[in-house]
This record gives C-alpha cells, structure tokens and sequence, in this order.
C-alpha cells in the first residue's frame, strides 16, 4: 500500500522521515509523539498537518498546573452555585455548566480535526496516564449528565514533548514516535529559502557558517535553533548588511545567541 | 516474523512490548514499509523505540540482525536491475551501461569502494560527467550520482531517506544515551524530578478555604461569597555537600554545572551548599576554594538545618583509608576529636535522605577501594549521570 497524505506544505519543510511518521501514525490511529531540540518546528509540525489535509487544529496547551480532566470537560459548580443563589433560569440544567475542554472540543466536532496536545511534559507526573483510556478509545463520559462523548470521527492527534519529564511507559507505548534531528545544512538551506525565498546566496551561506560554528562551540550553553536562524537571517536582511561583514562583525548576534555568557564566548572564539 | 529481532532488541536492554510488537505486524502488514530495509529500519524504530535516548541500542541491535541482509539485498538489487529490461527504449542504453559494469571488477564490497573512493577524492581535481574513472555524473564508476553503477557511494545530489546502514553505522545517536556522565541542561532536568514528586509551590488557588468562606459569607449578611486558597505545600528542603578536594579537579566543571542547575531551580524551599575536602570533618567550606576559616561548623550545620533536608553528597570517595578512619586523618583542617567515618555517621543520622553521587564510581565492590566501598555501605551511592542523579532523585523522595 502507498501512503498517501502529509508531504509537507509550501511552508513547512519535512523531512522524509517526519512525513512517513506522520502518515503512518494517520494510517495506524496512533498518536503522534513528537521530540526534539527547541525550535525545530515540532508545535510548527501540527500547523503544517492540518493545514495540508484542510483540517482544522485544536491546540491544547498543556502548563505545570494543567489537569487532565481539564482537557475532557469542565463542571462550572461554583457558577451555578452563584446562579442558584440569585435564581437564575436554567440552574436545574446541568448540561449548561458543563463546558468541554480542548478534548472534548475534538471529539465532539463534526468533522475529523488535527488535536495538537503541545508541551506534555510540562504537566504533572501522572498527567499522560489519565488520559490512557480517552485517547485509546476515543471517549469519555461525563457524570454529571451521564452521558458519553465519543468521537465522531478519530481526531488526528499529536503531542510534542521537549523531554523535561519521562513520560509514563503504558503512555509511550500507545503512541508512534519521531524524535526531529536538528536540521544538517541542505535541509536548513531549504528551511530557510522557503521563508524567504530571495534571500541572497551569499548572505544566507555565511550566515549559516557563522550559525553552525556557534552550534559546535563546546561551551556554547544554548544552542541556537532554527527559529533563531530564521530571526537572524530576517534582521541581516532587514538591516542590509553586507554578507561579508557578518563574519567578522557579527552584526545583530544577539538574536542568534541569548546568554551572556554565550556572548562573551562567541565575541572572543574564532568562528573560521 | 523477526521473532530474533524482537529478542535481540530486549536483550539490549529495550523494553520492546507485545502491544507495540502487533503494531509494527500490523504496519508489515498493511505494507507501510514497501520491500526496503531502509523504510523497515525507521517504521519499526517510530512504533517500538520512544526515546531518543535509545536510537543506539536499537541501532545496535538492527546491525546485529540485519547486517547479513544488508549484503543480500545490494547484490540482489544490481542483479534486479540488470534484469529489469522492460523498457525497450532503454536497452541499447542499459547494455552498454551493463556492458561497463561488467568489464570493470564487480564493486560490492562495500569498504573497497570506500577506499577507492577516498583515494580518487584525493586525486580529482576538476568536473566530470560520463567518464569511467572518476567522480561525476551519469557515469559507470562506483562514485557520484546519478551513474549506472548501483553498489556504490553517492556524492551530494538529493538525499530522501538515510540509509538504515548509513545511519547505523554512524552511531549518530551515541550522543543521546542517557547513561552517559550529563552537562548542565540534563543536570536541571533532573533536579526537576524532585519538584515532581514535592507538592508545587506555584500551584493556583484550587481549594476551597470553608473558614474564610464561612467568614466572607457572614459578613457578606448570608449571601454566598466564596473564598479560595492554595492548597497545602509541602516545599523541599536541599542541602548539597560538596567535595572540592584534589582529585576532584578533574570534575570541576561538572560540579560547577550541578551547583548552577541547583540554583536556578528555584523551586526548592531552601538550597544550602558547602563544601569539604575529600571526606566531611569538623568544618563545612562556605567556597570551594576550602580556604581556612570561611568555614562553619559541622556541628552548626546540624543544629540549624533540620533533620528534613535532603542531602546529596557529590564527592569522588577516593581517600586514603586514614582519612576516613583515623580522628587526625584531616591533612588540611581540623578533625574535631572524631574521624571522617564518624562524622559521615553523624550526617546519617541527623539526616532522615542523603545520597550520594560520585562521578567515578566503581561498580559493585572495589576492594582495592577501600573508602568508597565502606561509604556505599553508609548510603546510597549513585554515579553521576542523568540515570544516575534520575535514580538519586527518586531514591531522596521515596519514603524509607
């Protein structure tokens, strides 16, 4: 069988390895776990998916205090508390204060939609276990109206992690997983033309030499990343500097390289 | 199928499950991986592999299954396409390519064109195209792109897939196992496995607080006024002990790095540090330059941090046996009338959680390591690494 579907879009260049991940995560009804540096387009990744197969996304942030009975539905007691105080019509119907979270949101929806569940690892230990059953079956009921959401139609799901937390086994072993190797110099060259795609060559070609000695400087504390590239090779435009200075004068590095500390070291290494 | 693959890679240590082991089946099945080791090798790594940090083992365990097909398959693959000739308009051309290949030597083996196309690399000095010898385009030789020759090494032009072998060759994972010793972002990943295990402190305000609801609602004349209040924290208390004495030096870095990630998680309730030289005396250093008198006393140390403190020990154990058992074995400070093991007996028993890491452990039993083995026995030794400081971390917040 061929796999047919996600090939990349105008403005998201992927890899042939990302793309097959992505098909097959689709053809097998899995989730789509996705790793790698910051700033190599994995939250960028959902965007792109939903936008070539003309879905629509739901995107659920996930933050440290995140639960995930949030993303399934919430029951808004103290608002009906309140309404019941002042007699308020409707209080009797419970359905009016229960409101579907992001999860719920995808599974109710009419048509099949992209569910992005963006930066997992920041919730809590026990977070991805809680939703084992939910994403298997694609369902969940609500007790207070007994009644059951499914899915209408199986969201395509995917889940970015920037590796802060172990993710539970039983978790990981339901998902398809595709760690984004940071992008080698043809594929960054790709990257960054299909942003701005008259960038001068000589521009863009010491811009990225001066990029990937940064990225092998051993003490460098943080890597710049492709979205740092991107800013970068935009601000060198913009200011119109001439291609040959940007090596010896590195002009607006500040964009690519954040910490102090990292300043100091780029400043006094010799990039060449 | 592949039932040795499915063994060998839990024999690397994969924890490869019957679930995942169906799905990739079911992937085989359905035909996802087409007739290509290559796609095989990147389908079967999404579906059973789920960290990075064990691409290697799988790398490794696909080299050792695979290896005698990966010969199988080039060979079977030129001899495919000299037998593919379907294409009429294409025969006369496809001879004399064959006709080419045939006369020079057969290049399969993989490492003597490697070699030949190291050698011709050096030599080569301009362009070529359609030649027998060197490196180009639409040529018979073993090297360049776009030539008749299928066996042999490509140079530049379009990459799709990387080659399983290609890629298992190049270990290019090796970087990401996590046994490895760890710098500083692996450091602050770790310490946050201790915040996760503590209540949060930067958690909103979820309960509801019934005497302040009680309170507002009165004095509200009875109508409902709801007050909220963070729940119950119960914040981690750390107390780093660290070594700085001269064999340590090699590791300066790495101490630095674990000092820096501590402080910039700034989720604990209170982070103490001090340092001592090669085992713990009387003194506790305020720097790790363990300068004489910018000290305090252990014994102070005792009395005002509490029991409660988690204490990690970072310090390699490596001293002579009179260090630790003699009460003068302190070449550089006071002994305080007891000896180094005395003392690391007072720690353990004032403190409720002590580990300790040490970036050159021995492991299991070192005899000709006299002092590490008697501190193992004392507490807890971990070496620093991220699985390492990972287990520490769970062994300071696991109850006893």
């Amino acid at each position: 069988m061929e796999l047919q579907g996600f090939q990349g879009t105008n403005d998201y260049v992927a890899s042939e390895e990302l793309m097959a991940s992505v098909n097959i995560a689709i053809a097998l009804k899995k989730p789509l776990l996705i790793k790698g540096e910051p700033g190599t387009g994995k939250t960028r990744l959902a965007e792109a998916v939903a936008n070539a197969l003309g879905k629509r996304l739901i995107i659920w942030n996930i933050k440290s205090t995140t639960k995930a009975q949030e993303g399934l539905y919430v029951y808004d007691t103290i608002q009906r508390l309140y309404d019941g105080q002042f007699g308020e019509e409707g209080v009797d119907d419970i359905a009016r204060y229960i409101k579907l979270g992001k999860l719920g949101e995808a599974f109710d929806s009419e048509e099949q939609v992209v569910l992005l569940i963006d930066e997992i690892d920041k919730a809590d230990l026990e977070f991805p276990n809680d939703l084992l059953w939910e994403l298997d079956q694609m369902e969940f009921y609500i007790n207070e109206t007994k009644r059951t959401v499914k899915a209408k139609h199986r969201p395509i799901v995917m889940i970015t992690s920037n590796a802060e937390k172990e993710l539970p086994d039983a978790f990981l072993r339901r998902c398809i997983f595709h760690y984004i190797d940071f992008p080698g110099r043809e594929l960054m060259e790709q990257i960054v033309r299909v942003h701005f795609p008259d960038v001068e060559e000589h521009l863009l070609n010491n811009a990225m030499d001066v990029f990937y000695a940064i990225r092998s400087l051993r003490d460098v504390r943080k890597k710049p990343s492709t979205s740092e590239l991107i800013d970068w090779v935009n601000a060198l435009q913009i200011g119109g500097i001439p291609a040959d200075k940007i090596r010896s004068a590195l002009p607006f590095v500040g964009v690519v390289v954040k910490k102090d500390e990292d300043l100091e070291l780029v400043r006094h290494s010799d990039l060449s | 199928m592949f039932i040795k693959f499915f063994e060998t890679l839990r024999a690397k240590g994969l924890r490869v499950t019957l679930g995942e082991w169906l799905t990739l089946q079911e992937a085989l099945d359905r035909g996802f991986c087409g007739s290509s080791l290559t796609q095989f090798y990147y389908v079967a790594r999404m579906i059973l592999v789920k960290s990075e940090t064990d691409f290697d083992k799988y790398d490794m365990a696909f080299e050792e299954c695979f290896k005698a097909v990966q010969r199988e398959t080039e060979v079977g693959a030129q001899m495919l396409r000299w037998l593919d000739k379907s294409d009429m308009m294409e025969l006369a051309h496809e001879q004399a390519r064959d006709h080419l290949n045939k006369t020079e030597d057969l290049q399969i083996d993989k490492e003597d064109v490697e070699e030949k196309f190291r050698a011709r690399l050096k030599d080569q000095d301009s362009e070529h195209n359609g030649g027998s010898f060197w490196i180009g385009t639409m040529g018979k030789t073993s090297f360049g792109n776009m030539g008749g020759n299928v066996g042999g090494v490509r140079v530049g032009g379009q990459t799709g897939y990387q080659s399983a072998f290609a890629v298992v060759g190049a270990r290019k994972y090796r970087d990401f196992r996590d046994d490895r010793v760890i710098d500083n972002r692996q450091f602050q990943m770790a310490f946050r496995k201790l915040r996760q295990f503590s209540s949060r402190l930067d958690i909103p305000e979820t309960e509801l607080d019934i005497d302040g609801t009680v309170d507002k609602t009165c004095s509200n004349g009875g109508c409902l006024q709801i007050v909220m209040q963070k729940p119950r924290k119960n914040a981690v208390k750390l107390l780093l002990l660290m070594d700085s004495g001269g064999t340590m030096i090699p590791y300066s870095t790495l101490l630095n790095d674990l000092f820096q990630a501590v402080h910039k998680s700034n989720h604990y309730k209170d982070v103490k540090a001090y340092y001592f030289h090669n085992c713990i005396y009387s003194k506790l250093y305020k720097t790790p330059e363990c300068e004489n008198g910018d000290w305090i006393d252990t014994e102070w140390m005792f009395r005002n941090l509490d029991s409660d403190y988690k204490v990690i020990v970072v310090g390699d154990a490596a001293m002579a046996p009179e260090e630790l058992y003699s009460d003068t074995g302190n070449y550089r400070g006071p002994n305080g009338g007891l000896s180094g093991y005395e003392w690391l007996k007072l720690v353990k028993r004032h403190y409720k959680r002590v580990v300790w890491l040490n970036p050159k452990m021995a492991p299991g039993k070192a005899p000709w390591r006299e002092a590490e083995t008697a501190i193992k026995e004392m507490f807890p030794m971990f070496k620093l690494t991220v699985d390492g400081l990972n287990r520490a971390m769970v062994k300071l917040m696991a109850n006893r």
